[in-house]
């Protein structure tokens, strides 16, 4: 019995390596373009986060979404959006499960060095969140500079803080950031202004926190796979629709239309 | 919106049981296979089932699930790519480190059967497989539900692991209003999931201990 499982397993790891070595190579010397005109879909890497990415009645919609899906008519593919975990967006990239990340992604030196950007599009700022009834004390950065800070680990808030010195931790996401802040384990946040917006305050779990002083301001892009030649058709598209107006009524749609970049 | 919230957590509780599910259906006989090779007389097969066990017992569950997720797409082998890729590349991850957890378990149960069983039931003339399947077997089982179930526990707490690979279980689902509505109790909501069908576990192998107590009167 024994000798028999042990050819067995033998026989299964053997099977497995030569399949392995015998799966077709993917011809890398494609552009980014025609792997997916081949493929016939453009997927989207987002997070849930309004007013670019959300959803409603089940289907993704907000700026960025609706621009990614007239991107992807006008290379004549499918949108399929897929919702990622943003410490790992690089790696999404790379290993083809995602074809862009395109949810008001602050163009970082991290961002533009691990992956081809398209031109910023947005302006945002990273504001600081502290509970609304101390807000009267921290107007301005300078004096939040005693405070422990909450920030989403590796977001442009985090360089933002660490570029201050002040004392911070490092949480997944700037939800969690907020619940620092609202649970009292941190005095406070540092949070895009976009999501500022539509997170905290009347009617959200955070009535209770505000925001106060803008530290950085930012611009958003959109990201490909290092090498793409898809940024450059983005930037083009971009330019297009720019020009037709119907970017600015698509962020008009979602409440950006103050923060759109001219193309 | 409480009900909007329950869908959305029963929804992501579905993935959580299928991902339990899928991984017992592939880990309990899998280990199996692992601790015979594991003890298997055959030198090289033995030492390269150790290092298995080692290897998976001995790192991170996260990170192989990190390395088994993105590791083939950055290599250029996109295996998962396929709509409920991230599913079964979580599925695998736990599979291949739940048999080596199982594996020793077993190895253990196996072991501590006193060899005299082997040595009557050769002198009866029976084979190996008979002493296996008709002597062994059952004592084994009983001898390993206590910490099978141990591990079974933590794998229904051990499946929201996944969602670091974005997979939409339960924990994912209930954060995913922190991010949308800015609601926070969704999140901690999560744990009745857990504490009842851990609950309803623990009772089962409650029972199934006594089924297979024949000592008792």
């Amino acid at each position: 019995m024994k000798k028999f499982v042990a050819l067995l397993l033998a026989v299964v790891m053997v099977a497995g390596m030569t399949a392995c070595g015998a799966k077709k190579a993917a011809s890398a010397s494609d552009s980014d373009m025609a792997y997916v005109k081949e493929k016939g879909k453009l997927v989207v890497g987002i997070t849930d986060f309004a007013p670019m990415d959300y959803q409603e009645n089940g289907q993704w919609v907000g700026f960025d979404a609706d621009m990614a899906k007239a991107f992807a008519e006008s290379l004549g593919v499918e949108c399929q959006f897929v919702e990622i975990n943003w410490d790992t967006k690089a790696m999404e990239l790379d290993s083809k499960n995602i074809d862009c990340v395109w949810n008001g992604m602050t163009l970082t030196n991290e961002v533009t060095s691990s992956m081809a950007c398209s031109n910023a599009y947005c302006n945002n700022a990273q504001v600081i969140v502290v509970p609304a009834d101390v807000a009267g004390q921290y107007a301005d950065a300078e004096s939040c500079k005693d405070l422990t800070f909450a920030v989403e680990a590796g977001s442009a808030g985090e360089a933002a803080v660490a570029e201050l010195g002040y004392n911070y931790i490092s949480v997944a996401d700037q939800a969690s950031a907020l619940m620092e802040v609202s649970s009292g384990t941190s005095d406070a946040a540092v949070i895009d202004l976009l999501m500022a917006g539509a997170m905290i305050g009347e009617g959200t779990s955070y009535a209770n926190l505000t925001h106060t002083a803008e530290l950085t301001a930012e611009e958003y892009g959109v990201g490909f796979r290092k090498g793409s030649d898809l940024a450059a058709a983005l930037n083009e598209f971009f330019a297009a629709a720019y020009a037709d107006g119907s970017m600015a009524a698509c962020a008009k749609t979602y409440g950006v239309q103050d923060a759109l970049i001219a193309q | 919106m409480f009900q909007t919230v329950l869908n959305a957590l029963n929804q992501g509780f579905l993935l959580t049981l299928a991902l339990f599910l899928v991984t017992l259906a592939g880990a309990l006989p899998l280990g199996l296979l692992v601790s015979f090779g594991s003890m298997s007389r055959f030198r090289p097969l033995r030492y390269v089932m150790r290092t298995i066990v080692w290897i998976f017992r001995g790192s991170p569950l996260l990170l192989q699930l990190f390395i088994i997720f993105y590791v083939p797409g950055e290599l250029d082998h996109n295996i998962w790519a396929f709509s409920s890729g991230r599913f079964w590349a979580a599925a695998t991850a736990f599979i291949l480190n739940y048999a080596c957890y199982f594996s020793e378990i077993y190895r253990g149960g196996i072991e501590s059967i006193p060899r005299g069983q082997d040595e009557a039931g050769l002198v009866l003339g029976m084979t190996k497989q008979q002493i296996f399947f008709k002597v062994k077997f059952m004592q084994l089982v009983r001898r390993i539900v206590p910490p099978i179930s141990n591990e079974i526990i933590t794998l229904v707490k051990d499946t929201s692991l996944a969602n670091s690979i974005a997979l939409a279980e339960v924990i994912w689902a209930g954060k995913k209003f922190m991010k949308s509505d800015g609601l926070v109790w969704p999140l901690f909501f999560t744990i009745l999931y857990y504490l009842a069908f851990t609950g309803l576990l623990t009772l089962f192998f409650g029972w199934l201990e006594k089924k297979l107590s024949y000592y008792s009167v």
